[in-house]
């Protein structure tokens, strides 16, 4: 009986959503094949969500973070002309898909389940993870996760780890469409404790100092991710820029723009690794 | 994935249609959860709604300027501010510290729609003609008779084709719920995009349950209609 | 029985009744008359104070409706009013609709209220009309339930206003029919109608008004036959 349910479920739900789907797959097909028969490089449009500093925010109508000045870099390195658009989180997907835009840097972590849909680029950032809490909750690993209300803001790293260690979808884990409505709602009791990028929760901490927070990080039961360029599935650009990377991140480019937006050294070596 | 399911994604795959269901298979369950407390949550909503905006209704219509200004500005507060910023004053600042997400989100859809209810109301009653109340006070009916009998009968078959918009956006007025993670089913909707970095599989089957949700809501609202209508 | 001293009512600034005083006496048939915007409608809708007063004062069997002391519920049930516009109840069958006050207002049980009912119905010739509702009956028809309904609170005043103006000009009759009948029952009763046929023949007096000032009163055959002001003249000219 529920089998059936879920037959009839889906048949009604795939005769609604093919007529869109299919119309949406097939214009793109036809639009995108004709500029790459030129010689000269097209101007690549890039998307991102400038809702994510220091990665990338808008400061007085620009876009601007560490994101931004490394893909200045590597688009120099790689002889692209470029525009980088600030088109939001799930259009960014939306429009890689329908490949309105060739490709997008916001801070995304890769992982197998978006390697699916998704082409990346090699490792450009490592990020490791910390919990954020409110001062005296007495948390000193991820095991104390176990149990208590957690933030995180969703589609992140954070996200990840706290499923990794309490389970995906738990009820325990609550998912903010900002880190900052994250620390929000922990401000309020909602949650007991957030568990978010090392460079957001310094960023939180540095611009709220009157919070009484804490934060720890547990490099053993948080795995470190990376960030990466997204393409299309198949794009022809993912080789040519992620070689420009590598060059940018091996020249010391990397390491300048690092420096100027962390303030302090980056580990190369882990990051290069990560790249076999 | 079971094999119905595979064969599916074969012909999706064949025409080229990129279209992952084992994205929607895995989120099943979510989205049926996150449907229940969108009904829950609507249906409070719509209850309350009706009960406080029919009392800011009345109170609106009261002649003393002093006794109506309260309930002048109450509606337009609410209806003149974003739903979203009124969900976070709830939720951030008037409810109690750590109240439930879901009890803040009915909180807040029931203050929302009372406002709306209550203009639907006034409105409703404005409509019944004069010659009505003037009729049953001639006869010797006191006001709250001429109201119980006369008018709000009337008035209340005209208030269901506006009530029921209303109810219908307040159905997918819930989905803001999402924003302070309440767990309705925009939320799964959402959890779904942030896992797979894609937003058609989740955010239409999404829309589809809100589809069939609103649908049922307005044949149930044609149904009590005709009903009326007959008596 | 009904004392109307000194009555005036204005709308903001415009005076529509200026000082109006007249003595109705029971069992009486006063026929007021006019061209439309004379403040003949006010006047009555005065009566029982479905319109509020702004000077003077209207005394029903002695009571001053003005005085707030008084209950106005309680006068009104033995004022009945019958409106050009019907103002039946149009989610009521005919038979609710002259039920329902009679249970709400005077608090009959319901066996009592449904006989008289009937026994109203038929007076007016309605008997098999008892189970519709008002939208399938004609302009007449509805009328005629109208004063059902207002004699089911066994007033003692009928207050008339226009009732056959709004009427297709073949129900006329049926209407007035039943009015007459009432008179004839000895109902004390104001009529506000353009119907000069029944002042003539039903009325006891009849009042001439134009412009808020009550012109002119007189016994029909005096007033039709020997008018006495300008302005009477003048309006019966062009009506009759």
């Amino acid at each position: 009986m529920k089998k059936n349910l879920s037959y009839i479920y889906l048949s009604i739900l795939l005769a609604g959503l093919l007529v869109l789907v299919a119309c949406g797959t097939n214009t793109d097909d036809g639009a995108s094949g004709d500029d790459t028969t030129t010689d000269e490089k097209p101007v690549l449009q890039v998307g991102t969500d400038a809702a994510f500093a220091p990665f990338e925010y808008m400061e007085t109508g620009e876009i601007v973070g560490f994101d931004v000045d490394l893909l200045a870099a590597v688009m120099e390195e790689a002889g692209y002309d470029y525009e980088l658009e600030n088109v939001g989180w799930d259009p960014l997907f939306a429009s890689l898909q329908a490949e309105d835009i060739d490709l997008g840097i916001s801070a995304i972590t890769i992982n197998d389940d978006r390697k699916e849909s998704y082409d990346f680029s090699v490792p450009y950032f490592e990020s490791t993870h910390m919990i954020v809490f409110n001062e005296g909750a007495g948390i000193t690993s991820a095991a104390d996760l176990e149990g208590i209300k957690i933030g995180v803001q969703n589609g992140t790293t954070g996200e990840d780890a706290a499923e990794k260690v309490v389970g995906e979808n738990s009820s325990n884990i609550s998912k903010y469409d900002t880190t900052a409505l994250a620390f929000v709602a922990m401000a309020n009791g909602d949650v007991e404790a957030v568990v978010t990028d090392n460079v957001v929760a310094a960023e939180y901490t540095k611009n709220n100092p009157d919070a009484n927070v804490e934060a720890i990080t547990d490099t053993e039961s948080f795995d470190s991710e990376f960030y990466g360029l997204m393409f299309p599935k198949g794009s022809e650009y993912t080789d040519d820029l992620s070689a420009a990377l590598t060059t940018v991140i091996e020249n010391g480019t990397y390491e300048e723009i690092y420096q100027e937006w962390f303030g302090k050294e980056p580990d190369v070596d882990a990051l290069l690794n990560a790249a076999e | 994935m079971n094999d119905f399911i595979l064969v599916i994604q074969d012909m999706l795959d064949t025409v080229g249609i990129d279209f992952k269901l084992n994205i929607i298979v895995e989120y099943l369950p979510f989205f049926l959860r996150g449907t229940l407390i969108t009904i829950g949550v609507s249906l409070a909503g719509i209850f309350i709604g009706m009960v406080l905006g029919l009392f800011i209704g009345m109170g609106k219509m009261a002649k003393s300027w002093i006794i109506k200004l309260p309930f002048v500005w109450y509606v337009n507060f609410f209806r003149g501010t974003p739903l979203l910023v009124q969900l976070f004053i709830i939720h951030f600042a008037v409810m109690p510290s750590g109240s439930s997400t879901i009890a803040s989100l009915i909180v807040t859809l029931s203050l929302n729609s009372a406002a709306y209810v209550a203009e639907i109301f006034r409105a409703g009653i404005k409509s019944i003609d004069r010659g009505q109340a003037e009729a049953a006070h001639s006869l010797g009916m006191n006001k709250v008779q001429v109201m119980r009998y006369v008018v709000l009968p009337q008035a209340s078959k005209r208030m269901i084709p506006p009530l029921g918009n209303e109810f219908i956006v307040l159905l997918k007025d819930s989905s803001l719920g999402a924003i302070i993670a309440a767990p309705e089913l925009l939320y799964w909707g959402r959890a779904a995009t942030g896992q797979y970095y894609r937003v058609w599989e989740p955010y239409l089957t999404v829309a589809l349950i809100y589809l069939m949700l609103t649908l049922s809501l307005t044949y149930v609202l044609n149904y009590v209609e005709r009903r009326l209508d007959t008596e | 029985m009904i004392s109307v001293k000194n009555l005036k009512k204005s709308f903001g600034k415009l005076e529509v009744l200026k000082d109006i005083s007249i003595d109705i006496h029971p069992q009486e048939v006063v026929v007021v008359i006019g061209p439309s915007g004379s403040g003949k409608s006010t006047f009555l809708r005065c009566l029982n104070l479905i319109e509020s007063i702004t000077e003077g004062h209207v005394y029903i069997e002695g009571v001053d409706l003005t005085d707030k002391k008084t209950d106005i519920n309680n006068i009104r049930t033995e004022v009945g009013m019958v409106f050009q516009q019907f103002n039946l109840f149009p989610h009521k069958t005919v038979l609710e609709n002259i039920v329902l006050p009679m249970m709400v207002v005077r608090k009959w049980n319901k066996a009592d209220s449904k006989e008289k009912a009937y026994a109203l119905l038929e007076k007016v010739g309605l008997s098999d009309k008892a189970d519709v509702y008002p939208d399938s009956l004609s302009g007449g028809q509805k009328q005629r339930v109208a004063i059902a309904r207002a004699l089911g609170m066994e007033p003692k005043i009928m207050l008339f206003d226009e009732p056959t103006s709004a009427l297709d000009p073949e129900m006329v009759g049926e209407v007035l029919e039943v009015m007459k009948q009432l008179a004839k029952e000895g109902m004390t009763m104001v009529v506000v109608t353009h119907e000069m046929g029944f002042a003539r023949e039903v009325g006891d007096r009849v009042v001439f008004m134009d412009e808020g000032v009550l012109v002119e009163e007189n016994e029909p055959s005096e007033l039709f036959g020997n008018p006495q002001n300008e302005r009477t003249q003048a309006f019966l000219s062009k009506i009759l």
